[in-house]
């Protein structure tokens, strides 16, 4: 039982990952395009660690995946809030790209 | 299974290292270049060395590419900063 | 010119460049002119590549020589991939059977980077100190080098860094920076037991004060971190590094007459040496990484 749950989490991460780069080479401006990143970043690497700590059975492995997790949610927001705020920074005419496309 | 997982990563290696000498933007080869040290980072804990993987990661993907970005901001490359 | 200096005037005159202390015009006035015999036309370049023949034996002599040169050096050598060789089974038997005895260290890398061959890690030390030394040399600001347009450029820089708001880069650099600078102190202080050591938790070090300085801005990083702390930590790391392997070293390499305590293998007090090598390669790693990013950035650290 527990297996079965864990390899949903997994899959589902994997599929949340494919989506993401889909959405990379598929939306053609920047800003759309870290949002599907970003999707990645957290969605699935979070379920994919949900999953590996339901398959562990010990507490310590557990608690480190607790880490990697808290670790990821951290920093990826704010390098991909960084990003955003620096194309909007640099580029002066973002509004009209956002409108067209 | 795990001699699988290192052949797709070296090949994915080579196409890394022959895509950095052949883009002509400086920019996207730094970009790709980050990628190449990210996958010999994973190589570097498969062959059971992760104090190399450690080193690799955090130099080649993280500092290394941020003095790249530097580089490119001083000589006035990038797009959007003075006079670029 | 006229008044009475003392020598160690003139010579400070001279160090600036207001005078001159022998005068060479003169000299060169009053010499005699001498036949000179020029060897050198014979043998310059332009010489021998107007003369193809010469140019071709030449150029074929050399190559012949050194293809003889290597060739006697490789028929000497072992043969290629056999198991029987003296570097795949004598030096890696030495270091896996008696590594822990020697060196005191479980981590067999550790022992052997920093015990064994310590003089190449002294030399990859010095490698990254030379190189921080001339990326200073070349970009340190300074106001014979900097245009007044620079200037303006820094100033605008300056401005921008001080009056943009970035609060959530800053909360986030406050809570991530010093996870990563401890992860990278526990990395270093457990080198010779689990796998790492100085570089690895040196470079760890150093991205967490890039990410605190691009957060916070290079004013704020100096209120700890100045030119002359960088200089302190290089310098005093490498001359400690000097001082423990040369009395090492000196003392037979076997650590003769006082010998140094290994302790237990698998304490974090133990394996002689290598706990404070590894603190003093960390150190210099971790300040040559910042070093470059704040060079490269505003030129100044």
């Amino acid at each position: 039982m527990r297996e079965i749950i864990a390899a949903i989490f997994i899959i589902m991460g994997i599929i949340v990952f494919l989506l993401s780069m889909f959405g990379v080479f598929r939306f053609k401006y920047v800003l759309n395009r870290i949002h599907a990143a970003a999707l990645g970043d957290t969605l699935g690497l979070g379920s994919i660690v949900v999953g590996l700590m339901i398959l562990g059975t010990d507490f310590f492995a557990g608690a480190k995946l607790f880490l990697i997790i808290l670790f990821f949610w951290l920093s990826g927001p704010i390098a991909t809030h960084s990003i955003a705020k620096v194309e909007i920074l640099t580029n002066k005419n973002y509004e009209e790209r956002v409108r067209d496309k | 299974m795990s001699t699988g997982i290192q052949i797709i990563l070296l090949v994915f290696l080579i196409v890394c290292a022959l895509a950095v000498s052949f883009t002509k933007n400086l920019f996207i080869a730094v970009i790709v270049f980050m990628g190449y040290s990210s996958i010999m980072a994973v190589i570097w804990l498969l062959l059971e060395s992760p104090d190399l993987a450690i080193t690799e990661a955090a130099v080649g993907a993280g500092v290394d590419s941020v003095l790249f970005f530097l580089t490119l901001k001083k000589v006035h490359y990038l797009k959007g900063t003075r006079e670029g | 010119m006229g008044e009475k200096k003392s020598v160690w005037e003139h010579l400070k005159a001279w160090v600036d460049g207001e005078e001159v202390i022998l005068d060479a015009d003169k000299y060169i006035v009053n010499r005699s002119k001498r036949e000179k015999k020029n060897w050198r036309r014979n043998f310059s370049m332009e010489y021998i590549r107007g003369n193809v023949k010469l140019y071709r034996f030449l150029s074929i002599a050399i190559s012949v020589l050194f293809i003889g040169i290597m060739l006697s050096v490789v028929n000497d050598l072992p043969e290629f991939g056999n198991p029987a060789n003296p570097a795949d089974n004598e030096v890696m038997e030495r270091y896996l059977e008696s590594g822990i005895e020697e060196t005191g260290a479980t981590n067999f890398v550790a022992g052997m980077i920093l015990d064994y061959r310590a003089f190449d890690t002294f030399g990859e030390a010095n490698v990254l100190f030379l190189a921080v030394m001339c990326v200073v040399l070349l970009l340190k600001k300074d106001q014979k080098n900097y245009s007044a347009k620079e200037e303006q450029e820094n100033r605008e820089d300056d401005f921008f860094d001080e009056n943009e708001k970035r609060p959530i880069l800053q909360i986030g650099g406050k809570l991530l920076a010093p996870l990563i600078i401890l992860y990278g102190i526990y990395v270093i202080l457990n080198g010779h037991l689990s796998p790492g050591g100085g570089f690895s938790g040196g470079t760890i070090i150093g991205a967490g004060l890039i990410l605190y300085a691009s957060a916070y801005g290079q004013k704020k990083m100096q209120t700890f971190f100045t030119f002359r702390t960088f200089t302190l930590i290089c310098v005093g790391g490498l001359l400690t590094y000097c001082a423990c392997k040369s009395y090492s070293f000196f003392t037979g390499a076997n650590h003769v007459g006082f010998e140094i305590p290994k302790g237990i293998p698998g304490h974090i007090l133990s394996a002689g040496f290598i706990l404070p090598l590894n603190i003093c390669v960390g150190l210099i790693v971790a300040c040559t990484m910042y070093g470059f990013y704040a060079l490269f950035t505003k030129g100044d650290i």
